[in-house]
């Protein structure tokens, strides 16, 4: 009944093989859909073909799609910034000063990840309307805050539990203020951490879809729900469809890419050191 | 602490008028001043079994979520006994399995959308070269399965990863000793492997459930809730009563109410469980 290793590690390649195609493969597909002629899309036995750029060409002149671009940049840039100070901030207290009930205030933190977009969406939007702000990108930039804050803290606190005690304490016998010992010394050891941290708010945020759906009409309109534009009209045309999905994915896979050392930390909302 | 003082705002002051909200009778489009305080009326609505309509969508949430979560996991754990071992392009398969978890949502939506499709669809082009039959993925008898399939291509990696980590993680020399104890690699996995990535898994299965319990851009894109009410998961039934064609904004803050004290509870359960076996920090 044992088999040979051969045959096991033939199998085993295989079926890695297999599960590294089927993740991508949706991705692939939809790249190949979006490169291809308006007639070519209804036919799934075409794989092999001459790529045309006519339906990147319709979404960027017909669709407008550098506008909505250029929102999700404003906003994703603008509300980094501000979480990563804001969240950066916070975990500094949380890592070095104990005061009371500090765990308490940890965890309240961590079940804000469980808020439910659709349930805080509801208040925004109506206080949104009443202080005019919708379809603004403050309005955004502070939605966007609610999940970026708790996911900066966690994932700074134990970034800055990572550095010593000692060399703050040593660089305040030394004579350093204690702002001085944060942005002489704190800062520069920690700055793989806020990269990290800071690529994480980028990535959630330009996906996020429930906030950006509802709080905005036109003007602060970001790239992942502009996909409603082809909702009602399904199959007509799948090959603008697919290049605006390839134009909003890219830019998040790149960036992951670049991460990947603190993916599991950062999907773990920081709990899972490596 | 200033911004523990905004993100207090910034999540209190809404939950505080989301509550605020469900005792009305504000509709979309109405001016504030037109609303009512209505007591208990949308919650009595809820419960008094009017509404079969938020039943069906609770139950079918639930259902998603035990699913989603117990395949992911599985698969998950299978992936990740797969990938622990040494080879090359290891790297490359890591990336490969990257690309469904950090991939924009909707667009994830979208791309199913595509691939789903019964008639232009490449998944019914090749079951129809492999098996000659076409499955209506997106009908009112698949939808709900085919949602559940995108959820767990999407989200397996993210276990697959995690549970890597942890056995990656765990020394040599138990095992070491359990082999010399004359243990099979059954045995190993039961009594070594498992109760010392507990901790881990317990958190991963954590975020996993209470992320599907929440889910919204995927369903969203993929069916809008359909066929029917076939897809429709608690966050879709909110956003039906809430903005679609209706604009009761107030019993869908009702139904979003009950949406966040589902969550509360099973994650506040969970995370309690979660800190009592690894300590205060998890």
């Amino acid at each position: 009944m044992k088999l040979s290793k051969a045959l096991k590690n033939s199998l085993w390649a295989i079926a890695i093989t297999i599960i590294s195609i089927l993740a991508v493969f949706p991705f692939f597909w939809m790249l190949l859909v979006s490169l291809k002629t308006r007639v070519l899309t209804y036919d799934p036995s075409v794989w092999f073909f001459k790529p045309t750029l006519e339906n990147y060409i319709a979404v960027f002149q017909q669709r407008h799609l550098l506008f909505f671009a250029k929102n999700s940049f404003i906003v994703v840039i603008s509300t980094t910034v501000l979480s990563l100070l804001l969240g950066s901030m916070a975990a500094y207290g949380f890592a070095r000063f104990s005061f009371k009930r500090r765990e308490d205030w940890a965890f309240w933190i961590l079940s804000l990840r469980m808020l439910p977009p659709m349930a805080t969406v509801i208040p925004f939007f109506i206080l949104a309307r009443f202080t005019n702000l919708l379809d603004t990108y403050l309005i955004l930039i502070l939605a966007y805050m609610t999940f970026n804050i708790p996911f900066s803290i966690w994932m700074m606190r134990g970034f800055f539990e990572e550095i010593p005690v000692q060399i703050e304490e040593s660089a305040l016998v030394d004579g350093c203020s204690h702002w001085q010992v944060l942005m002489r010394v704190v800062l520069p050891l920690s700055l793989p951490g806020l990269t990290a941290t800071a690529i994480f708010c980028i990535i959630n945020s330009w996906n996020e879809f429930a906030f950006a759906l509802f709080l905005t009409g036109i003007n602060a309109r970001t790239l992942p729900t502009t996909v409603t534009f082809f909702l009602s009209i399904t199959g007509v045309i799948w090959g603008e469809m697919a290049a605006v999905g390839v134009l909003t994915a890219l830019p998040v896979l790149i960036f992951a890419m670049l991460v990947q050392k603190y993916m599991i930390r950062g999907l773990t909302f920081g709990a899972v050191k490596q | 602490m200033p911004s523990v003082i905004i993100l207090a705002l910034l999540t209190i002051v809404p939950t505080i008028f989301l509550y605020f909200v469900s005792f009305t009778n504000y509709e979309l489009g109405q001016m504030w001043n037109e609303q009512h305080l209505i007591g208990f009326q949308n919650f009595i609505r809820l419960f008094s079994g009017q509404d079969t309509e938020f039943w069906l969508s609770v139950g079918i949430s639930l259902l998603f979520m035990v699913l989603a979560t117990f395949f992911e996991t599985f698969c998950g754990f299978v992936v990740a006994l797969l990938l622990n071992r040494e080879f090359k392009l290891k790297s490359l398969v890591f990336a490969c399995l990257l690309v469904p978890i950090t991939i924009t949502p909707s667009i994830v939506g979208q791309m199913w959308k595509l691939m789903y499709n019964a008639e232009y669809g490449v998944i019914n082009y090749i079951m129809g070269l492999l098996f000659h039959t076409k499955i209506i993925w997106l009908g009112p008898a698949m939808a709900y399965t085919s949602t559940l399939l995108v959820d767990i291509w999407q989200w397996t990696p993210f276990m697959a990863l995690i549970i890597y980590a942890g056995i990656s993680s765990v020394p040599a020399e138990p095992y070491e000793a359990a082999l010399v104890d004359g243990a099979n690699a059954v045995q190993s996995f039961r009594y070594i492997t498992l109760p010392l990535l507990k901790p881990l898994l317990s958190l991963a299965i954590l975020f996993r459930s209470m992320d599907s319990l929440k889910l919204f851009d995927v369903p969203f894109v993929l069916t809008q809730g359909g066929p029917g009410s076939a897809t429709e998961l608690l966050s879709l039934h909110v956003y039906r009563l809430g903005f679609a064609q209706t604009g009761w904004v107030a019993r869908a803050s009702a139904t979003g109410v009950i949406l966040l004290i589902i969550i509360s509870i099973l994650s506040q359960f969970l995370i309690r469980q979660l800190h009592k076996e690894s300590g205060p920090k998890i």
